[in-house]
């Protein structure tokens, strides 16, 4: 029971990151209607810029979180506008392996910047916990769950409130009416895109306080954000959250598996990723359009 | 003669003939390897796994639409069904071969079911997924070695040539089964999925069901190819069977060459594979980084592949003409 | 074909409400209403398209919502869409020769057979000049005679056209009526939605009227064009009571000028 509870707890402290790491996929692909499968790559990109802020200038990460964001939005911007709008009206299938192909060549050109050590980020905090009820938390996932719930608050009111917010929502909703409406829906495109980019930043930023740090490091977050688009349907801030924490707490629960069968040896941990398939799988045979709709086309 | 091929449906999916022909005439080139260029049989024959492999890919990725980014889980499955057969003092290249379609061909149809109905790129990632988790399982598996690896039997420094022979043989059913499914009616029932599913499920193609059809298909030839490079290569461990590049690299060859051309994949093989080689002695770490280049300016510059630009009439300015289409 | 009770829900709003008819072998339904009526609707529901909330359509003893999508051509019902979306990459001949080899004959032709086929097709709909270009490269009056060829590729008993005519000039429209003429003679039974009144009138036997989601009214054209109902679907309540004033203001006048001396209306 102590056990369970512990496990809750991870998960949700896990999930608030994967909310992160799922809305900015999940924008992208609602929007724009493309799987970005370079936001792994954004993620790491993120992640490093905080470690080499930190390895070199002694920033502490949390200060970093804005760096990380202004940087990967520029650069989404950009690739959007410039590499993406290209081939825009190309059937998805185009978009799909361009982003795959940014994908391979930013990880690539971070191994040759970075190698391939594996390295990680240790603040003074990061080794502290407290302890309620039995339950040993972190001080430093708390601080990344409390900056992940700010984060998606700030991004659902901006979504709601602002102008620029609103017209991104009218364009995901009827393109032909938003256009007659005024919005500008190429420039939409290319900030819903750096936006994607700019919330995968953040979200590695977040990681790096609590997982470990390599060039392939995006690619299990980005299964694992697509999955939880999948669980929380596409689009919505809501279901980004809800998402992440239902995913992390599945995950948390996954990784007490420690099996034996005959002479073999199973341990959760290790199969993280095929946790992560057999959820989708799951999932997908009992509610194609994913728990809160609109996952398939 | 071009009108007899027009009326039998060749040029049409099948793609460029001149390209064809040419592919052809180097695949029985090939043959000569092992006699002229014996100190290169090692190399062709991963080149002619990986032509095998970008084959595979084409029959689900380019002429079905549905880019999969799992196809070398099938290449791992393949190389462990031989490395599994050869623990059990089964050492056929046949029972190889025969076993890794079959048990590929299965496991397509069983993970495509649900997978495949999801449309287009959802499918793509999920493939992904499903290519990590089995990374996963079968490091952790011990009947599979675990991370140690198996060993794999192999015959005698004499007739090594048999595995050169082997690859040859796979390279070259998958053409063949490409150029059959091209001219077929299996063919058009991929291309019009590609096309437009809904369209295609009015004229009364059940779309799911030849989904899982071009994936077995791909799968089996992914599988026979690493049934093969598991005998060839003596060894298997999870590192190898499931390579990022075997991943990579036939996705790469085909968009190069031509998806959804039966000459495509080939072209794109030997290209990459000859600049590799070169660039690989010089710049050992570059390999990705190139072929992410090369993915990236194939698809905004040259998105119909090589095979299209052999075929092209009107030159450079029909080409730039084509650039401009696509913009938003 | 029986259409039956036909009701069709859209989260709080019932497009479609007791849609009854009945089509008859070899006729020709002209389905008609002003816009947001239902037609394309119930086109979406008789092709299998949408599975209808209440009632069923039935055709050679099966309820059409029970077959899959891809099965529908089986069973002798093919349509064209109003947002015609060819296989861009594949031939005008290709496009066709699809529907040649997997509709209602499919399964014993041969991919020989299926060019054969669809270009005894492409003849018939006039589209044999452009046999070999990719079909991207078609104009629109030719998209939509490709639509009508691959629909018939499926040897359909049925055939659903959704405003077919739509975007065509006066010339092409007449083309195309005596293609759908031509096709109907062959033994086609259509249903045609379209808004073009002429066209309508000029080639149906039957016209069925769908307003706000009901069918008003039912009939041989000339009945259904006089109908009051039907007019006031059309042209609203408010031009009717206008048009019936205006009438009654032309009565009184006219009374009046007989009452009066002719020469005081100089």
């Amino acid at each position: 029971m102590h056990l369970l509870a512990q496990d809750l707890v991870n998960g949700i402290l896990a999930g608030g990151i994967l909310a992160v790491v799922a809305l900015g996929f999940s924008l992208v692909w609602g929007i724009m209607n493309i799987i970005n499968l370079a936001h792994g790559a954004f993620i790491m990109l993120g992640a490093f810029i905080t470690w080499q802020l930190f390895t070199s200038f002694h920033v502490d990460p949390f200060l970093s979180l804005p760096v990380s964001f202004v940087v990967l939005f520029v650069l989404g911007y950009l690739i959007q506008r410039y590499l993406i709008n290209w081939v825009a009206r190309a059937p998805v299938l185009t978009t799909f392996l361009l982003t795959f192909g940014l994908s391979l060549l930013i990880v690539n050109i971070a191994l040759l910047i970075w190698t391939g050590d594996t390295r990680g980020v240790t603040t003074a905090y990061s080794g502290s916990n407290f302890t309620v009820a039995g339950i040993t938390v972190p001080w430093a996932k708390v601080y990344t769950l409390a900056a992940a719930l700010v984060i998606t608050g700030v991004m659902y009111m901006w979504l709601h409130r602002s102008k620029t917010g609103r017209a991104i929502r009218a364009t995901s909703m009827d393109i032909g009416a938003a256009q007659l409406a005024g919005v500008r829906v190429a420039q939409i495109f290319a900030i819903v895109y750096g936006l994607g980019a700019g919330l995968a930043g953040v979200a590695g930023t977040l990681i790096s306080l609590s997982y470990s740090l390599n060039p392939a490091m995006g690619q299990p977050f980005l299964i694992k954000g697509f999955v939880v688009c999948v669980l929380g349907g596409l689009g919505s801030v809501e279901g980004a959250l809800v998402g992440g924490l239902a995913y992390g707490i599945v995950e948390a629960f996954a990784s007490q598996i420690d099996l034996t069968i005959g002479t073999q040896h199973i341990s959760g941990t290790g199969l993280q990723d095929a946790v992560a398939l057999v959820v989708l799988l799951i999932v997908l045979m009992v509610r194609p359009t994913g728990i809160m709709g609109r996952a398939t086309a | 003669m071009s009108t007899a091929l027009r009326k039998i449906g060749l040029g049409g999916i099948t793609g460029n003939r001149t390209a064809l022909f040419i592919s052809l005439g180097l695949m029985v080139l090939l043959l000569l390897v092992p006699t002229v260029l014996p100190g290169y049989q090692t190399l062709f024959r991963t080149i002619l796994c990986f032509v095998a492999l970008a084959y595979g890919w084409n029959i689900i990725g380019g002429y079905t639409g549905y880019v999969s980014f799992g196809n070398m889980v099938f290449f791992g499955l393949g190389t462990y069904c031989a490395a599994l057969l050869s623990a059990r003092g089964i050492d056929n290249l046949f029972a190889d071969v025969g076993l890794a379609v079959v048990v590929n061909a299965a496991f397509a149809a069983v993970v495509g079911f649900p997978v495949l109905r999801l449309k287009g790129h959802y499918f793509g990632i999920a493939t992904l997924g499903t290519a990590l988790a089995v990374t996963d399982i079968v490091g952790n598996l011990d009947i599979f070695g675990g991370t140690g690896g198996l060993k794999v039997t192999q015959v005698d420094e004499a007739h090594f040539a048999i595995y050169y022979y082997a690859a040859w043989l796979v390279a070259a059913g998958a053409i063949a089964v490409t150029f059959l499914v091209a001219r077929s009616k299996l063919g058009y029932a991929f291309v019009a999925i590609r096309e437009n599913e809904d369209a295609a499920a009015v004229l009364g193609i059940s779309a799911t069901k030849y989904k899982i059809i071009a994936w077995a298909i791909s799968a089996a030839i992914a599988g026979a190819a690493g049934a093969v490079y598991a005998r060839g290569n003596g060894f298997v461990d999870p590192s190898i069977a499931f390579a990022e590049d075997f991943n990579v690299y036939p996705i790469v060859m085909t968009i190069l060459g031509g998806t959804g051309t039966v000459a495509g994949p080939f072209v794109g093989a030997l290209i990459l594979s000859g600049v590799n080689e070169t660039l690989g002695h010089t710049f050992l770490k570059l390999h990705s980084l190139f072929f992410g280049a090369v993915i990236v300016l194939v698809v905004l510059l040259l998105p119909r592949g090589l095979v299209w630009l052999i075929g092209l009439r009107g030159g450079v300015r029909t080409w730039i003409k084509s650039l401009q289409a696509y913009k938003a | 074909m029986r259409i039956s009770d036909i009701g069709m829900r859209f989260g709080g709003l019932w497009a479609l409400s007791e849609v009854s008819f009945d089509v008859e072998r070899g006729s020709v339904v002209g389905l008609i209403g002003p816009n947001g009526s239902g037609k394309t609707t119930l086109m979406n529901v008789i092709s299998g398209v949408y599975k209808p909330t209440t009632g069923e359509v039935r055709y050679a003893g099966k309820r059409i919502a029970d077959v899959p999508a891809y099965d529908v051509c089986h069973l002798g019902i093919a349509r064209t869409f109003q947002i015609v979306k060819p296989f861009a990459s594949l031939s005008t001949r290709e496009n066709v020769a699809v529907g040649a080899m997997y509709g209602r004959n499919g399964a014993k032709r041969s991919t020989r057979a299926s060019f054969e086929r669809a270009q005894e097709l492409l003849e018939i709909v006039g589209l044999a000049r452009v046999a070999d270009r990719p079909a991207a490269e078609l104009t629109i009056p030719d998209r939509k005679r490709l639509e009508v060829a691959k629909a018939l590729a499926l040897d359909p008993d049925v055939l659903l056209l959704d405003e077919v005519m739509a975007g065509l000039n006066a010339t092409e429209v007449e083309e195309a009526l005596e293609l759908l003429r031509d096709v109907n003679r062959r033994g086609v039974t259509l249903i045609v939605v379209e808004h073009l009144m002429k066209a309508i009138v000029s080639i149906s036997t039957t016209i069925v009227v769908l307003a706000e989601g009901r069918k008003i009214a039912q009939g041989a054209p000339s009945e259904v064009l006089a109908s009051p109902q039907v007019i006031e679907a059309y042209l609203g309540s408010r031009w009717v009571k206008r048009q019936e004033q205006l009438k009654e203001i032309e009565a009184q006048r006219a009374e009046a000028m007989r009452i009066q001396p002719p020469e005081a209306t100089a």
